[in-house]
This record gives C-alpha cells, structure tokens and sequence, in this order.
C-alpha cells in the first residue's frame, strides 16, 4: 500500500454569514499566489452573479493552491469555500466530506452567531480537525480575547493559539497558512487501492456533458479509463481530468488525496448522483464510500412558466439547477390558475429565492410562483396518514380527522438589548420558549420551539429589523405536532384561486385572511367590472375588499397625428396584460401569487 | 374620402398643457412659413392628382393669430394644387381672444365654413390657470360674431380643481352660445409641459373623477341635443366633423406645415417638428418629412378596428370584408366571444356598448394580435 500525497491538505472554511469567509479565501489566493493582484477581483469564489450582488456565497467552489511551507516544502492546498447560510448546510455538508479540515472564521467584534455553530457541528460529525481564526480585528469595535472565550465556552475548542487576522487588510494571513500545513492531516487512502471518488459537487457543461467534482480516497483515475458509478451500472469513458485553477485546468490524472474534475460525456444527471462513489468499471472497488446525509426539503411553492407553452422550457431549466444543486426537489403539478408547471422543494426562502431567481438569470425565463408552504400531515378518519405540502391537495375537511405541522427547534442569538422585541415575536409566531444562556455579557441565546410555517412567513426579516440586525437565527426540525389548522381559500369574483388558498392556523386564519384582501386589492388592477376579493374558510366568508370598476381607459384625442402613438400604447398596454394570468374572468398580474407573502407590516 | 390638414405652428402663448407644434415668439415668420406651406403643396400636387379631396382643416397653433390675408391663399393654394371639392367642409380653429368681425366675415369669404373655437372652460379661473389668453366673455362675443355659422367648442376635461358642475355650466354656456359641436376632451398631461408638474404632485383629478366629469358632461350634452358620435365628440344631428371622421375610417390625408402626419396608400409619414428644419427642406425643394412608415395588413386591420371602436357607429363588418378580404367575425372569434358583454352587434355592425366607450383601451386591445 502506498500513502498519498502527504504535502495536501484538503480544507474548507466555515463561518456564519458575513463574518469574511470569502475574503479571507481571497486572500489565502493571493498569498499563495493563485491569482496575481493585477487580476484579482473581489470574492473570486463567488462566480454567480447572484452571490456577487447579494455577498453571500450558495455555491461550493474549490481551488487548488501551492504553498512553500516554512519547513521547506512546498504543499498542494485544496480549498473549498462553502456558503454560510443556514439553508445551505447541505452544500456545506458536502464540502465537508471532501476535507480533512476546516478554518472556523469567528468576526471578533459579533462573535459566535448561530451558523457558526451549525457549521462547528456539521464539521465535527464529519471528523474535520477545526482550526478556528479570529477575523476582523481591524476594526475598533473587534473583542478578539472575549471572541476566544466563546468558542472555549460555547463551542469547546481550544481556540489559545488562533490567529488574530483581518482578511480584508490582509494582517495575519500568512500564519494561518502556516497552521493549516500544522494542524490539519494529511489526507488517509491507498493509491494502489481501486479507485473510489466521492461526487461533492456537479454541474452541465454544453461541450463536456456533466462535470463532476470529486474528492480521490483511494486509487487513480485518468483520461481514457472506464468509470461508472456505484448506485447506476452505465460506464463512461473519462475524456478529462484536472483540478481547480480556480477554473478548469486539465492535468494527466487525478490520484488518492486530490480534489478535482471529472469528464467523461455524461448526459444524463439521473446516472451520476451528487454523493455517489465513482469506481473504475474495469477494476471496480466493493465497497462505496459513506455519502452524507441526505437532506429533506421543508419549503415548497408551485413554479410555473409565465408562458403557459414553456413548460418543456422550464423542466429543461430545473433539471439542469438540480445537476448544480441535488438539494433542489420538484415534480409535476397544476393548477387550475396557473396550468402546468412544478411543485418544487427547497431547503428554505433563501434557498427558494435563489432558485427562482436563477431560473430566470440563467434560464431567461418568466416564472410565476406561489406562496411558500411547509410540509403538513394529515391524520384521515380512515386512520391513513399522508403528507400534503399543495394546499389544494388537502382532502376534504370531513376526511380528515386532524393534521399535524412541522415544529423546527430555532436558536437565536442576540445582544441582551433586544430580548424584549424578539420573546414578543416569538409569542406572535406560536413559539414555545425553551431556554436562554447568556454566552458573556454581550451575548444571549435564546431556544425556542416554533411551528416552521410561522417561519417561512417574514420572520426573517422581522427578527432582523426588530434587532437592528443584530440577531441571528438557525433552525432544526425537530418532527411534528398536532395543530388546529385550516385551509383559507381566495375568491375571486366568487370563484375559488387555487394558486392562492393557503394553510394556516386557526387562530391567526382571521387576520391573515383580511390582509391577505387588502394586499390583494392593491395588487389587482382595475377591470372592467367590479371584482369582490374574498377569505374564506370552508364555505364561510370571513373577509373581503372590492376592487372597483375602472372607469376611464381611453385616448381622450386620437387625429391623423395620434393614430401611430396610440398604436403604440395599446401594443405596450396588450404587452402587461401578457404578465397575466385569468381566473375565472379576473385577470391577476403574476407577481401576485408571491404577495400573499407579505402578511404583516415590519 | 380624403382630407387635407394644414398646420399652422404659431400662437400668442402656450397654454400649460400644450404639446403641439407652435412657437409663441415665431409669429414673425408667419409670411415665410405660408410661402413655404404654398411650395410644400406643389411638391405634392402630381402625387395626388387623382385623389378628389373633401375637407380642409387649418389647425395649429392658433390660424388666427395670422393675417387673414394668408388663410385666403391656403385655401386658394390648396384649391389650385389638388382637386377640393366645391362643397368641401374647410374648418378653421381660431382661438377667442385672436378674432374680429372682418376676419371672421372675411374666413367665410375664402370658403371657410366651420369654426372650431378652443373655449375650455366657462370659468375664468381655470382658463387662467392653464394660460388660456382668453376669458369666458370672449368666447361669448367670438360666438356672436359666428351666430348662424357651423361651429364647434372645444371644452376640457380634469383641469385642476375642477367639478363635474363645473363641467355641466361650460358646456350649457356653449350650447347656449350656439355651438353645433362640442368636443370634450380629458387633459391628457405630457412629459414636458408645465401642468405634468401638478399631475406629478398629484394636484389633477384622478381617473375616477375625470369619469365622473366626462359621466356629467355626457348627460348634460344628451339633454341639451347633442350626440355623442365618438367618445370626445357631440353634435347637432348633421354637424358632425367630416375631416375627423375620415381619420375614423381610417381614410386617407395628407398633412402640410411643421409636424403634420399623413396616411396615403397605407403609408403614414410625419412632417418635421422643427421649423427651421422645414424651411431649410423646403427652401432646398425637399419634402419635410421625417419619419414615414409602411403599414402593413396586421396593422392596417388593427387600426381599422381601433378608430372605428372610437365612434358610437361603431365597426361595419362589411367594409372590413372590402377592405381586407377576410371575415371580420370569424378573424376576431376569440376577442370578440372575451369582449361580448361590452359590445352590441347587429348585422354587420359592432359598437362598444354606451357605458363602455370611456374605457374602451381594454376592448381594443382583445382585437390585437398577441
């Protein structure tokens, strides 16, 4: 047997939102001479549009790096940046699984937040030595010794010798290298052993079909073998292999311990699942390697083409996010207001956003989408249970003998200041108060027990604008809880909107349902006739708002000099009604079906 | 059918409203403009010999702020270069403030025979307040100075502080001042002029008023004997604008003067809006236009059925059928099975039901090709 390489190491960072992650990757870049200044531009990880814009990362991106260590040698680095949103975790844990370590990025003025401990567990789990760097000492308000205590503290780590570092001054940096070549392992395998690859990550290349990323444990691979993966019996022949340079740079082979690129002119994503084991067809090995756990979407809303006929286009569009993102779910669905298009499940609104936002970046399409909804079980009289996350598949109220929704365990941590304002949300949002630790003096966390779908519905937001931004949330499921819910049902001159009934809770089914008309009258335009904008609950109205005739919709002068104007402005006129849907007689502009969101005012 | 439209790009100020073509402190220029409008005609007198034209119409601007002298040229001109019917319907605007009895007297002697006077609104303070030169007791001694004669007032709707009352007072002040034809039109505020400040700042009507303005004047209008025969425009039975109902039927005209639009053979090309430009074309023996475009046959049936939807006569399915070859009621199916509650078909002809006229845009635009 032969070891690999022992001059790799393979890593990633993790860190809450916000706390430098990317910077600090930039900079490791630069030190390390990846990238030359001249071309450097910010964030070089973050190649999406979408994450540029936002700041925030969604993607996984590996890089490969050469390091002159002080003693001497010079080291392969691998690292792979990793978002640090909560709903990403999935792409985090996947990262994870290709790493021996990972730099835990603490801001050392906000402290430990509640991903920073979500990302310290999932890397824990997976056996990932953590070395954890206080960042952002730079600035005046930066704690860095109370910093350290809450990693000791909270966390449990021995955080004496972390480095105190600024990646966006670029202080420190270098040291960091020099503990990542310390402290982190030099990865385990054999490299006369059959080849085993684990599939981190995959996305559709036009001329080299599916490119997957993959983690080597053990063996060799190289242009021209014949590869296949564990879970499916199809064989490829590899046409090229190679690593991140950050972009694609071929090389002759890939071998035990390295992290790189496969192509093999694959077509078809179903074959060549994120997670999998690559294996040689020729000499294949017995076992997989242990993929990681597979993560269960709990937010879900209808997708539908704008245009009813691009439907194919919209599949098309799906199936490609979902080679880039396994965590994306989606199936068939319609409605009778919308037509066909796609029930989709996301990890959470964030992920959910992202999702629709790229379909229509880099897809070009127009998409109509629905209210987000959770997960709910329903209890039948018959005794048979089922899950239902389409509020217009909910059997009839007398078939069903209760429901029960999905309860997350949320950990919010916050400057005691803004207890008051976010135990009141909590209370607002049906949440059960579980405990509180303050973590020193300027930090509380707070646990409680709340139902998901009072989450999906702007607490984000809330929580964020009742602490100045201050607070920081995540959250687990932690299973279900029997709960008096009801279907609340829009009408529309009378007729019911699918696209529009919603699930909530009983209690709070009379105010939503009248905001709900409110938003709704202000987001219709004015038709022809008056249009009654109703909330109902079983067949009982329980709110409504009118939305009044239009009165004047006219060119008051049209002469020889006005015909091709007006023209114009019929055609332009013509062109908004296209981003329209009919229900029944009243046409509903497409943006509607996600203000239904918008349920309270902060 | 065809018309002639002469534009005359000069008046005494711009009232706040005003997007027209016309030039307050050009009107030393009126002898060279008229010369040059006398030329541009005769550029286009071979092109249209075989066309007999019935109506005249001198817009602007304000014809009246310019010697008389000159409209007895025009209409000598337009007589010289093209085949004007002897019983032509020539209209004139002329604005109150501009006229006197020896240029009203000597308009009818070079064939003038429609007036269309701007009055809108009976309410000094309203006239005042969107720059109007005149005041309400001009229009009456502009009117008695046109007693007997065919004339139209124009009156505006959606002025700034103004009631459906106000409304109903202008146009029984010119009902009883003799008018035969009232246009009422809602103020349409541009980018660019003066009032688009007030209807920024929100201090115009809103829609829902200005229906319920344009709701009173039809009433009052229907009370005092006046038909509505397209949604801005009343008359006395027979008096309605032959010239503007050419434009309905998506007729044929040709238009001369700083930025005048013309239709001929489904070609719709536009004058200049510069007047230094349209003397330096003509000066130079080049027609003034600057945008023209080809209509073609999706086009051409769109704007058939938009103008005539405008009228209360609404669409004639046979002279779709001469015109374009195809079945009007078998093409427009689905629009029309979308749009039924508001329309009224009987035989070949299909009108925007009453009630509907004032936001007949949503009908209309069922008829366009998506």
């Amino acid at each position: 047997m032969r070891k690999p390489n022992q001059f790799i190491r393979n890593f990633c960072i993790i860190a809450h939102i916000d706390h430098g992650k990317s910077t600090l990757a930039d900079r490791i870049m630069e030190l390390t001479g990846q990238v030359s200044l001249r071309d450097m531009e910010d964030q070089l990880l973050d190649s999406m549009d979408i994450e540029r814009e936002r700041g925030i990362t969604i993607k996984l991106t590996p890089v490969r790096m050469f390091y002159n260590a002080k003693d001497g040698n010079e080291y392969i680095f691998n690292l792979i940046d990793t978002p640090g949103h909560v709903d990403f975790t999935y792409e985090v844990s996947r990262s994870l699984a290709a790493c021996e370590g990972a730099v835990l990025v603490v801001d050392a003025s906000q402290g430990i937040e509640a991903q920073t401990l979500a990302n310290v567990y999932l890397a824990l789990e997976n056996d990932l030595e953590i070395l954890p760097v206080i960042n952002k000492i730079d600035l005046p308000s930066a704690r860095p010794e109370e910093a350290k205590k809450e990693i000791e503290d909270v966390i449990g780590l021995d955080a004496s010798y972390a480095p105190l570092v600024s990646a966006k001054e670029g202080i420190n940096i270098g040291e960091i290298l020099e503990d990542i070549v310390k402290y982190f392992p030099a990865p385990q395998g054999d490299l006369d052993a059959p080849l085993k690859a684990l599939i981190f990550d995959s996305y559709y290349d036009n001329y080299k079909g599916v490119i997957l990323f993959v983690r080597l444990k053990d063996g060799s691979v190289k242009k021209g073998d014949k590869i296949k993966t564990f879970r499916s019996d199809k064989i490829y022949e590899v046409t090229e292999v190679g690593v991140f340079a950050p972009r694609l740079y071929e090389k002759n082979g890939l071998f035990a311990g390295e992290v790189g690129y496969i192509a093999a002119s694959i077509k078809s994503i179903q074959d060549v699942a994120v997670g999998d084991t690559v294996i040689n067809a020729e000499d294949p090995a017995e076992q997989p390697l242990p993929g990681y756990k597979k993560v269960q979407p709990v937010v879900f809303c209808g997708i539908y083409p704008l245009d009813g006929s691009k439907f194919n286009d919209l599949k098309d569009a799906l199936i490609k996010l979902q080679l880039n993102d396994a965590s994306l779910v989606f199936e068939p669905d319609n409605s009778v207001a919308l037509g066909f298009g796609f029930r989709c499940g996301f990890l959470g609104l964030l992920h959910m956003e992202i999702i629709q936002e790229r379909i229509e970046r880099e897809f070009g399409m127009d998409i109509i989408t629905t209210a987000p909804s959770v997960s709910y079980k329903v209890i039948k009289t018959d005794g048979t249970e089922l899950f239902v996350d389409n509020p217009s598949h909910l059997p009839p109220q007398s078939e069903i003998d209760h429901m029960e929704e999905p309860i997350v365990k949320v950990d919010i941590y916050s400057p005691p200041d803004y207890l008051g304002p976010i135990m009141d949300l909590c209370r607002e949002k049906r949440g059960v108060f579980k405990e509180m630790n303050y973590l020193d003096a300027n930090r509380v966390q707070l646990v409680y027990e709340m139902p998901l779908n009072e989450i999906i519905f702007e607490f984000f937001d809330s929580v964020k604008s009742r602490t100045r931004g201050y607070a920081s949330f995540d959250y687990e499921l932690i299973g279900y809880q029997s709960s008096k819910l009801v279907k609340l049902d829009i009408l529309l001159n009378g007729e019911a909107c699918d696209a529009l009934s919603m699930i909530v809770h009983e209690d709070s089914a009379y105010t939503r349902g009248r905001t709900l008309c409110e938003n709704l009258k202000e987001a219709i335009p004015r038709q022809l006739f008056e249009i009654p904008v109703q909330a109902a609950i079983g067949g009982k109205i329980i709110a409504r708002e009118t939305v009044k005739a239009m009165r004047k919709d006219v060119l008051a002068k049209c002469y020889g000099g006005d015909i091709t104007r007006k023209k114009k402005l019929l055609e332009k006129q013509k062109e908004g009604k296209k981003r329209m849907r009919t229900i029944g007689s009243v046409e509903v502009p497409s943006e509607v079906f996600m203000q239904i969101l918008k349920t309270n005012k902060d | 059918m065809a018309g002639i439209y002469v534009h005359i790009p000069f008046c005494k100020s711009k009232c706040s409203y005003c997007d027209f073509a016309s030039f307050p402190d050009k009107l030393c220029y009126a002898e060279s403009y008229m010369a040059c409008v006398y030329r541009e005609m005769s550029f286009r007198r071979k092109e249209l010999k075989d066309y007999s034209f019935d109506t005249l119409y001198i817009g602007g601007g304000t014809p009246s702020v310019i010697d008389e002298s000159y409209i007895g040229m025009l209409v000598a001109s337009a007589r010289k270069n093209f085949n004007l019917a002897k019983d032509a319907e020539i209209t004139i605007e002329i604005n109150p403030g501009t006229v006197t009895a020896d240029k009203i007297e000597f308009y009818k002697k070079c064939g003038v025979n429609r007036f269309s006077v701007g009055l809108q609104s009976a309410i000094d303070s309203q006239l005042e307040d969107i720059g109007r030169i005149h005041t309400a007791q001009d229009f009456l001694d502009c009117a008695a100075l046109l007693k007997g004669e065919n004339f139209n007032a124009d009156v505006l709707i959606g002025l700034k502080g103004q009631s459906p009352a106000d409304v109903e007072y202008t146009i029984d002040f010119a009902a009883k001042a003799g008018a035969s034809h009232i246009s009422m039109y809602a103020l349409t505020p541009e980018d660019g002029t003066p009032i688009y400040t007030d209807y920024l700042n929100g201090e115009l009507p809103d829609s829902d008023e200005v229906a319920a303005m344009y709701e009173a004047g039809y009433k009052k209008l229907k009370q005092l004997g006046f038909a509505r025969y397209e949604v801005s425009n009343f008359c006395k039975p027979g008096k309605e604008s032959r010239h503007n109902l050419n434009y309905w039927h998506r007729g044929e005209y040709i238009g001369f003067g700083v930025s005048a639009s013309s239709c001929i053979k489904n070609v719709r090309f536009t004058n200049t809006f510069d007047l230094d430009e349209y003397f330096k074309c003509i000066f130079t023996e080049h027609l003034p236009v600057i945008t023209s475009e080809e209509v073609d046959e999706e086009g051409q049936k769109f704007e058939f059925i938009m103008l005539a939807l405008r009228t209360s006569a609404g669409l004639d399915a046979a002279e779709y059928k001469r015109l374009f070859k195809t079945d009007f009621f078998a093409e427009h199916k689905a629009a029309l099975a979308k749009t039924a509650r508001y329309l009224e078909i009987n035989g070949s002809s299909v009108r925007i039901k009453d009630e509907y006229l004032f936001v007949q845009n949503s009908i209309i635009i069922e008829f366009m090709e998506s």
